[in-house]
Formats: structure tokens, C-alpha cells, sequence
């Protein structure tokens, strides 16, 4: 018997004064999946976590935790299985760290006795003796981390969870993923830091403008594979035979052609030389960031 | 829901704190200077005021005995400035300040229904109402020690328990509006309509004629603190505010589950 999605989104819009923030939404999250969300900001990430959430109503479609549809007033019965943090998560600052997170284990029937409170205290050390509102952004979003995992929760959602940690801390909390991951939990984060959804996300979702434009498994990216080269040239020229994602700009007095090139080096460096009026060449890797800007523009030239 | 009680009150002990001290000030100091009023100091005075600006300063009979004095002086005229200012401050902070700060979204992403919400927050409302009630009857009680005189403790008692119900009352209303729309401007803006306009409604009602007839639609109508000193409670008036707290409710309760909460 195949389980229900821990997390399905169908056909999901949200609509404000005639603009979609989120168009026609659709995908299907399996139990113990590590899923990354990505797309730019204003693309819609954060209105469909927060109709994931019940924060928001969709305008139309259904969002189903747990296989029950979640609505704004029942939304509070699947929180219980379910850690939530955002980068920029409003604790409450008339408290301590220590108070906060005593407050959350009891909203979550749970203790700070419990081990996996002491682990994670232990992993982030967050300061919990000072009053919120006197913390910095990271010392915030370590307690928000902390909070989202204490009650051993069965799905986490995460909003851009690691901006505003420190490398260390960031980290920390990439190892923090892995383990739960292991552990079976589901994850579902958006983020800024692509090398950071490549690294522990299993699956990957681009959204563009409110749509979304891909859903691959992040083995299918290619990531690293070729160079990514840059020509500045006098007269328009065409690319190797072999070049990918292809993008021509033309400035006042030059073109300047950027391509993804997987074929032989030789092969390059004969094309090269048959450049009448060659005016610069940059040859780079081809990082995570730019996989995805490929990936992005494509996808969204195709599908918007 | 004892949870979010108790994290409501305690983020609050400073306000709670401040408005009890202050409240209880205000009856203490007031109740000290009934020895002048009643001892003739300042009867001349007043008796020069036009007819019209007398109806602005109470009933002059009422300030010859201590408990028309306190009910006048204290409950009916001073108090209610007050009493809407909490209310507003306290209705306000407790819904839309929240969610514009972005911490109502963290609230709701926990196990607590938007049902529990709302009652954890209104039962704070209800407890803050009643600890700056009683603060104002406790500063009354210094007030009558400090000055020797004897005062029916019954007096207290229900003059305590009516402003309880009418601040509670008022702080549900503007509660009901800030929780059921989100909207800060909204909720502040009719709070101060509705508080304020009463205040000044019932005031000048009894110096301008024609306010007399819409005197009625002042939220402090209901609340004729000289008679509940002498001793008259008018069972109606409870209602009144009784019926108006379950309304706001009902209504909290209808909108609040339904509605988008705000993103930061």
C-alpha cells in the first residue's frame, strides 16, 4: 500500500487584488524526503509555506498535511507533528531563550528535560539567559531552530532557516538536516543559499513567478559539470556547436556571448581562435549559483 | 491555552505593573481630597459655575457624602479617561501590535487552535481588567484610611466590580475588532472613537441639550457611577455590557479562525 504525501499541494493559487503571488501550484512531498524551495524573492516561496501552514487561505486548490486537508481553523492539528522556522521569525521578545523554548515544549506537550532539547542546545549554544529583544539576529535564529526541532517533529518547514548564521552555526545546522534525515523526517526549506539545498536537499523545486517551473532531484542538476565561458567580441558570433544555455548581449560597441561549454578543451580553444576581433575571454567553473540561474532562466522562459 | 495565559500576563507584568500603580494613585488621591470638597472649601466656587457647566463637574449634591463623591468624583468622571486608554493600549497590544510585529504568525504556527487563541487572550484581558479595577479600589481604601472617614465596604465592592465589567467590556469590544480584522488603524481608530466619543458624549450631554438625546449610544451610559454608589445597581446595565462582551466574542470567534494572518 503506497502512503499518502506528507505534504500535497494541488492546484494551489493565491491571488491579491488580481495579482498571483502563488499560480497553480501542484507537487507531493513523501514521508522522510529532504526537498529544497527555491526560487527568487517575490516568487512565491514564502506564501505557499504560509498556506502550508494555514497562516494564509488559498484563493483556490488544497493543501494536505498528514493526508487532511488543512483549512485556517484546523490548521493547529497538524502542527503538532510539524517544527516551523523562518529566517526572520518574530520570537517573543518580553522573554528569555530559556522562557521561549519552555513555552514552546509546553504548547508541544514536550519537555526541556528531553534529550533532544539537551542536543540541540549543545549543537546551536544559543544564549538563553538574555532577553530576546537584546539578541542578535543569529542568536535569535538559533533559538527559532532550536524551537522548530525540540518536539521531534515528524515534518519541519523552514523559510530561508540559515540566514543570518554564522558559517559555523550554518554548518551546525546542515549537519542538524542530515542527521533528522537520517532519522526519517521530512524537510521542506526554502533558501537563499543554493550550495546549502544542493548539499542536503534531496529534490528541489523553482518557483517563478508564482509558478513552479521545476521539480527534478538535485542528483539531475548539473552542477560542476563544464565551464561556464564568457566572450567579448566586436562582431556578433555564433557559439560552438557544443554550447548550452546560450545568452547574447550587445553593448554599444561589442557583444558579449555566455555559454556552458561540456566538450573537449581542444575543441574550445580551436573555436577560440577562429574569433575574428576577440576583445576578452573569461573561462569560470560552473558553480551551484550559476546551474541554477541556467536552470532558472530556461525553465522560466519556457513555462511564464 | 494556561500556557499562552500565562506567557500573555507575564509579557505584560510591566504594563499590568505601571496601570495598577497608576490607577491606584488616582484613587487614592482623589479619595484625599474629599475633606475639602465636602467641608464647603470650594462650594462658592462651583455654586458661580453657569447651570450648564455644572452638569461638567458632577452633581453637587453628590460631593457632600463620601460614597456620591467617590462614585462622582473618582468613578464616574476620572476613571473612564483612563479606563479607555488601557482598554486601547491593552486591546490593541494584545492583537493587531502583535501581529504586525509578526508574532502572531509564530503563534499560530504552534499546536494552539485559533479558538484557544482567542480565549487565552481574552481571559488575559479579563484578569488585567479586573487587577486595575481592584487597584483603584484598593487606592480608594488607602485614600479613606488616610483621611479617618468610615465608608461602606459595600460601596467598594460594587463600584470595583462594575468598572471591572465596563473596562472588560470595552477592552473586548476593541479586542473583537483588532483580532477579527488585523488592521491597526482600524482597531485604534474606532477604540478611540468608541472610548472617546462616549467620554464626551456622556459629559456633555448633560450641558448640551440636544446631546441629551443620543446620550444613550455612549458606552458610559451603562455605567451611572454615583447611583451604583448609593446603591443602585440596574440589572440592565449589566446586561447591556454582559451582552456586548458575548457579541464581540461571537464575533472574534467567527472572523479570527477565517482569516489570513498577516505576513511580516
Amino acid at each position: 500500500m503506497i502512503n499518502p504525501p506528507v505534504i500535497e499541494v494541488k492546484n494551489v493559487s493565491k491571488v491579491y487584488s488580481g495579482v498571483a503571488a502563488v499560480d497553480d501550484v501542484s507537487f507531493a512531498i513523501q514521508a522522510g524526503e529532504v526537498v529544497g524551495f527555491v526560487g527568487l524573492n517575490g516568487a512565491g516561496k514564502s506564501t505557499t509555506i504560509n498556506m502550508l501552514l494555514g497562516f494564509l487561505h488559498p484563493t483556490q486548490g488544497e493543501v494536505y498535511m498528514f493526508g487532511e486537508k488543512v483549512t485556517l481553523p484546523n490548521a493547529a492539528t497538524s502542527h503538532q507533528k510539524m517544527g516551523f522556522a523562518t529566517g526572520d521569525m518574530a520570537l517573543f521578545d518580553g522573554m528569555n531563550g530559556k522562557q521561549y523554548l519552555e513555552f514552546i515544549a509546553r504548547s508541544y506537550k514536550t519537555s526541556t528535560n528531553s534529550d533532544t532539547y539537551k542536543k540541540l542546545v549543545a549543537k546551536f549554544e544559543p544564549q538563553l539567559d538574555k532577553k530576546i529583544n537584546t539578541l542578535s539576529r543569529g542568536n535569535k535564529q538559533k533559538i527559532a531552530l532550536i524551537a522548530a526541532f525540540m518536539s521531534d517533529p515528524e515534518v519541519v518547514v523552514l523559510d530561508e532557516p540559515s540566514s543570518g548564521l554564522d558559517p559555523l552555526m550554518q554548518q551546525h545546522f546542515l549537519d542538524l538536516v542530515r542527521e533528522e534525515s537520517e532519522k526519517g523526517t521530512t524537510i521542506f526549506m526554502s533558501s537563499h543559499y543554493l550550495n546549502e539545498v544542493i548539499d542536503i536537499c534531496s529534490r528541489i523545486l523553482l518557483i517563478k513567478n508564482g509558478k513552479l517551473v521545476k521539480d527534478i532531484p538535485t542528483s539531475e542538476l548539473e552542477i560542476g559539470a563544464g565551464k561556464l565561458v564568457r566572450v567579448v567580441t566586436k562582431a556578433k558570433v555564433s557559439p560552438p556547436k557544443a554550447a548550452e544555455h546560450i545568452e547574447h548581449e550587445k553593448r554599444i560597441d561589442s557583444y558579449v556571448l555566455q555559454f556552458l561549454y561540456k566538450d573537449k578543451a581542444l575543441r574550445l580553444q580551436e573555436w577560440l581562435g577562429s574569433l575574428p576581433h576577440l576583445q576578452d575571454v573569461t573561462i569560470s567553473d560552473h558553480t551551484a549559483e550559476a546551474a541554477f540561474e541556467d536552470l532558472y532562466d530556461v525553465e522560466g522562459a519556457t513555462n511564464v | 491555552m494556561f500556557n499562552l495565559l500565562r506567557k500573555t500576563l507575564y509579557e505584560r507584568r510591566f504594563f499590568i505593573l505601571g496601570w495598577s500603580l497608576g490607577l491606584a494613585f488616582l484613587g487614592f488621591a482623589m479619595t484625599s481630597f474629599f475633606p475639602s470638597f465636602s467641608g464647603g472649601e470650594i462650594d462658592g466656587l462651583l455654586e458661580s459655575l453657569p447651570p450648564a457647566l455644572q452638569g461638567l463637574v458632577g452633581n453637587l449634591q453628590d460631593w457632600k457624602q463620601l460614597p456620591g463623591y467617590i462614585g462622582s468624583q473618582v468613578f464616574d468622571i476620572r476613571l473612564p479617561i483612563f479606563a479607555s486608554i488601557l482598554s486601547i493600549l491593552l486591546a490593541v497590544g494584545i492583537t493587531v501590535a502583535e501581529e504586525d510585529k509578526g508574532q502572531l504568525r509564530t503563534l499560530v504556527a504552534l499546536p494552539i487552535s485559533r479558538r484557544k487563541i482567542i480565549m487565552a487572550k481574552w481571559l488575559s484581558i479579563v484578569i488585567i481588567c479586573f487587577i486595575a479595577s481592584l487597584a483603584v479600589v484598593i487606592g480608594v481604601e488607602i485614600g479613606v484610611i488616610t483621611i479617618g472617614e468610615d465608608l461602606d465596604q459595600t460601596v467598594l465592592v460594587r463600584l470595583g466590580l462594575f468598572t471591572w465589567l465596563l473596562i472588560t467590556a470595552l477592552a473586548t469590544l476593541i479586542f473583537a475588532i483588532g483580532i477579527a480584522s488585523g488592521k491597526r488603524g482600524l482597531t485604534t481608530g474606532l477604540g478611540i472613537i468608541i472610548a472617546i466619543g462616549s467620554f464626551l458624549l456622556t459629559t456633555f450631554a448633560q450641558s448640551v441639550s440636544w446631546l441629551k438625546d443620543y446620550e444613550w449610544l455612549s458606552f458610559l451610559h451603562y455605567f451611572p457611577a454615583p447611583e451604583i454608589a448609593k446603591g443602585t445597581v440596574e440589572w440592565g446595565n449589566v446586561i447591556f455590557y454582559l451582552t456586548l462582551i458575548a457579541v464581540s466574542l461571537l464575533v472574534a470567534f467567527i472572523f479570527f479562525p477565517r482569516r489570513d494572518i498577516k505576513a511580516v
